[in-house]
């Protein structure tokens, strides 16, 4: 093993100075020669063994398409990624990779792990600026004869934008129904520009259109139209709504004018370009100094859009640094902290202190300890100390997690879980035949890659459940 | 696509805009708003439902920011919204109470009387409409107000040029000692609902208010609109619009709504100055 290269490319990284009033992309990633330097790195381990592929919830085979990036074909390393994965350029930028792929990679027992994600963004990006992805899928969807049923999607996220590129690579008519004015879920408004650029995503979802997908904007199931009339519609119905709802701090002032649940401070932003405000019509306000109560993805993107903002940025979080990275992608952390993100650690807020007018002031908390003890995520468990500090703030963002939005309980009679999560079998289905769940609304919180999987497994299974209820399996 | 079809002035301030969204007239219930967007770097602004013709959805847009003042002069009939979505937030489920009063003071208020008018006369109600106005040049053209659906219409003006002199307040109370009023509708002016919620803290009827509050989403999804409710935390797009008047913490309602006071300024200003 002495050959393997232990340090790994770096890719190119927009400077710091840059970074602070602009929300472009901040990683621009490898050219070809380092992605052919990086994907040389790889030991191509046997694909029944590969570790990297089997850590991916999309089962990318990736020791396959890293050879074909060494040899130089990246239109075959294309197709073997779109053999797993339809958004390549997504999930090369967005996924945890230190969780899934690239944890699991050989060469971290030596050195760094191989950058999959980077190779893989590469990849995909190479596809789409040379016209190869749609060839790939016009290719793709064209092995299916003739229509095999008709499907409603409900949700344009990960996940439901995954069920539909795949329901229709296997054939069916797909009618994707989205709430908002504009597809894309969290990728659309939760994710910020800087880590995903609009461009990309647009595209991304253009290519699902060009398809044949039709997505229907502004439709909200459950109140526009019912559930129970797309099942008389369509042959099955998969529900990818998300875990839309923000958990809110049950503590005093949380009331208060510029306390913001970071749901509404990215979607100001990201999907109505307050920070473009008055060119664009959505106000944000925020003052000097925001202060971001969460540790996760949420959090590391509220704090850099804050600062991105002109205000100073400090995540307040009730643990340490060490279990923040289990919670928020390592990238995001670190970019974070060099971008000058403030971080103080083992405080739980208590009190949001407001101004005569009600405006926020600063927020009081508690200061917190590890015992020694671990909770059932493997994070240590923290006792308050009864003592307390108070740190000036004139804008907070609570960024402490989300639940399923239940907009759609409320019409449809299914069974849900206690904590809002749909509940589905094995198959995916829930207690109504012909109804499918995936992402978020029945994992809770999780991430893009596995709301993807859950799209692509989905479709899977409503392909068997259509054929055999048609008789034709 | 939400074409507008329609476009009348109400009064000085306030209009009657109509717009083809058929996918929101299907199963619009009263007590349930839509969201419009009028152009793609728009604001997305919830307003109440006034009018269902067929598959054409009509709102009464009062000329007060950005949005509204930009929607009455840039959009004639024929021009499109970029987007209109509904219907939102829960219908309110109405019963017979017997004497029921609506009340409204402003264009939302206005507005919701005409479609919980109708419903609450089907169900067998008696109902009392009370619409007040600074004065009378602000009364809406008849066909505009829930005068054809009511069994009682009043007229107020502030100023006593038309109708009753005063506020639906206090024309609410002459009634309150009069007659046995089950139920009261009211919305409009923020200020005055509360003043409504206390001016009926002891009542033995049903007092429901339109809480109108800033949104973004209107699905839940973002917590924008979110109102102390009974104590915890309610959603006005999902859980609402329409709660128990006397439940609302009606400071933080209002103080919730000058949130964006300063911004919105520069953003009506510099539209008004291209
Ligand atoms: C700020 C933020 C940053 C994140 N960063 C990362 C990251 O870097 N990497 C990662 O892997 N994960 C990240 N995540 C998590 C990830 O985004 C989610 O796990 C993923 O988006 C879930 O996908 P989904 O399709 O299940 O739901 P969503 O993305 O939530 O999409 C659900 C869609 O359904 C629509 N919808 C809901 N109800 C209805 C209805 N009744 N009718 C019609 N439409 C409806 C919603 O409007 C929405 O568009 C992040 C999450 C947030 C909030
Ligand atoms: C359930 C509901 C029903 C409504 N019905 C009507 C109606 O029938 N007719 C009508 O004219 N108005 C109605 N409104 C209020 C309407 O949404 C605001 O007047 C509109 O957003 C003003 O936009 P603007 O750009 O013209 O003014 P701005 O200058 O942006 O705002 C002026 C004021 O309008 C309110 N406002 C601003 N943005 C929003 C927003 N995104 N959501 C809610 N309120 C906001 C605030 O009080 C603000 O101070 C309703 C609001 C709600 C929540
Ligand atoms: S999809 Fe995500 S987890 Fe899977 S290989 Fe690609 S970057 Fe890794
Ligand atoms: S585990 Fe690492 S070395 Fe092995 S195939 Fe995957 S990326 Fe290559
Ligand atoms: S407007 Fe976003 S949750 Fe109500």
């Amino acid at each position: 093993m002495s050959r393997v290269v232990k340090k790994r490319f770096t890719p190119k990284v927009l400077p710091v100075s840059e970074r602070l009033r602009s929300f472009g992309e901040v990683v621009l990633g490898y050219d070809y020669e380092t992605s052919v330097r990086e994907a040389s790195r790889c030991l191509r381990c046997p694909l029944w063994f590969a570790p990297c592929s089997k850590a991916c919830p999309l089962r990318v085979k990736v020791p396959a398409f890293l050879e074909y990036i060494v040899k130089g074909d990246l239109e075959a390393a294309a197709r073997k990624v779109y053999e797993d994965n339809l958004f390549p350029s997504i999930t090369g930028r967005v996924c945890p990779q230190e969780w899934f792929c690239e944890g699991s990679c050989v060469v971290s027992k030596i050195g760094e792990s191989v950058s999959v994600g980077l190779l893989e963004r590469y990849v995909g990006d190479y596809a789409r600026e040379n016209g190869l992805d749609e060839k790939i899928l016009a290719e793709m969807v064209s092995k299916n004869s003739g229509v095999k049923g008709r499907v409603a999607v409900v949700g344009s996220g990960p996940a439901g934008l995954s069920a539909a590129g795949w329901l229709r690579l296997r054939g069916y008519e797909v009618v994707v129904y989205e709430a908002l004015h504009r597809p894309g879920g969290v990728l659309a408004y939760g994710i910020p520009e800087f880590r995903l650029p609009r461009s990309v995503l647009d595209h991304e979802i253009k290519k699902v259109e060009n398809l044949g997908v039709e997505i229907r904007l502004n439709h909200v199931v459950g109140k526009t139209v019912l559930l129970s009339e797309l099942l008389s519609e369509y042959d099955a119905v998969f529900i990818g709504s998300g875990a839309g709802t923000p958990k809110l701090l049950n503590i005093p002032g949380v009331d208060l004018n510029n306390v913001y649940t970071a749901n509404e401070f990215l979607t100001r932003v990201n999907l109505m370009r307050a920070h473009l405000f008055p060119e664009w019509d959505t106000p944000i306000s925020v003052g000097k100094t925001t202060l971001i109560i969460g540790g996760g993805n949420t959090a590391m993107d509220a704090a850099r859009v804050a600062l991105r903002l002109g205000s100073k940025p400090v995540v307040v979080y009730r643990r340490d640094r060490e279990d923040m990275l289990k919670t928020a992608r390592r990238d995001e952390v670190l970019h974070a902290e060099e971008e000058g993100v403030e971080f103080r650690y083992y405080l739980q807020p208590v009190e949001f202190l407001g101004d005569e007018n009600g405006f926020v002031k600063a927020v009081r908390f508690e200061v917190m300890e590890p015992l020694n003890e671990l909770d059932e995520r493997g994070k240590k468990k923290i006792v308050g100390t009864g003592r307390y500090v108070e740190i000036p703030a004139d804008t907070v963002v609570i960024a402490i997690g989300l639940e399923p939005n239940r907009l759609l309980m409320e019409e449809s009679g299914l069974r849900f879980n206690e904590d809002g999560t749909i509940a589905v079998d094995d198959h995916l289905m829930m207690s109504l035949p012909g109804v499918f769940a995936g992402g978020d609304a029945i994992r809770g919180e999780s991430t893009v890659v596995e709301a993807m999987a859950d799209g692509k497994r989905a479709a899977e299974e409503i392909d068997l459940y259509v054929r055999r209820k048609k008789g034709l399996a | 696509m939400f074409r507008v079809t329609m476009k009348e002035d109400l009064n000085e301030q306030d209009y009657y805009l109509e717009v083809e969204a058929p996918h929101v007239s299907r199963h619009w219930r009263p007590g349930q708003f839509v969201i419009i967007v009028t152009h793609e770097r728009g604001e997305r602004v919830p307003m109440s439902v006034a009018t269902i013709n067929g598959g054409r959805v009509g709102m009464f847009i009062k000329k007060l920011g950005k949005t509204s003042v930009e929607l009455y002069r840039d959009f004639k009939v024929g021009s499109s919204l970029y987007a209109v979505a509904g219907p939102l937030g829960r219908p309110l489920k109405l019963e017979s109470y017997g004497t029921v009063v609506l009340a409204s003071d402003a264009v939302c208020g206005h507005a919701e009387q005409l479609g919980l008018a109708q419903e609450l006369a089907k169900l067998g109600n008696k109902v009392i409409s009370i619409q007040t106005f600074k004065t009378e040049k602000e009364v809406y053209p008849e066909k505009y107000l829930a005068k054809k659906y009511v069994d009682e219409h009043f007229i107020t003006t502030l100023d006593g040029t038309a109708g009753y002199k005063g506020h639906y307040i206090d024309l609410l109370r002459e009634l309150l000692a009069r007659r046995e009023v089950k139920a009261v509708f009211a919305g409009g002016v923020l200020a005055n609902l509360k003043k409504l919620a206390e001016a009926t803290a002891g009542l033995n009827a049903r007092v429901y208010a339109l809480v109108r509050t800033i949104m973004v989403d209107g699905t839940g999804m973002c917590g924008s609109c979110r109102v102390r409710y009974n104590g915890v935390i309610a959603y006005a797009c999902r859980d609402g619009p329409w709660f128990d008047a006397r439940l609302v913490d009606w400071d933080d309602v209002l103080r919730r709504d000058a949130r964006f006071k300063k911004v919105e300024k520069i953003a009506l200003d510099k539209y008004l100055a291209r």
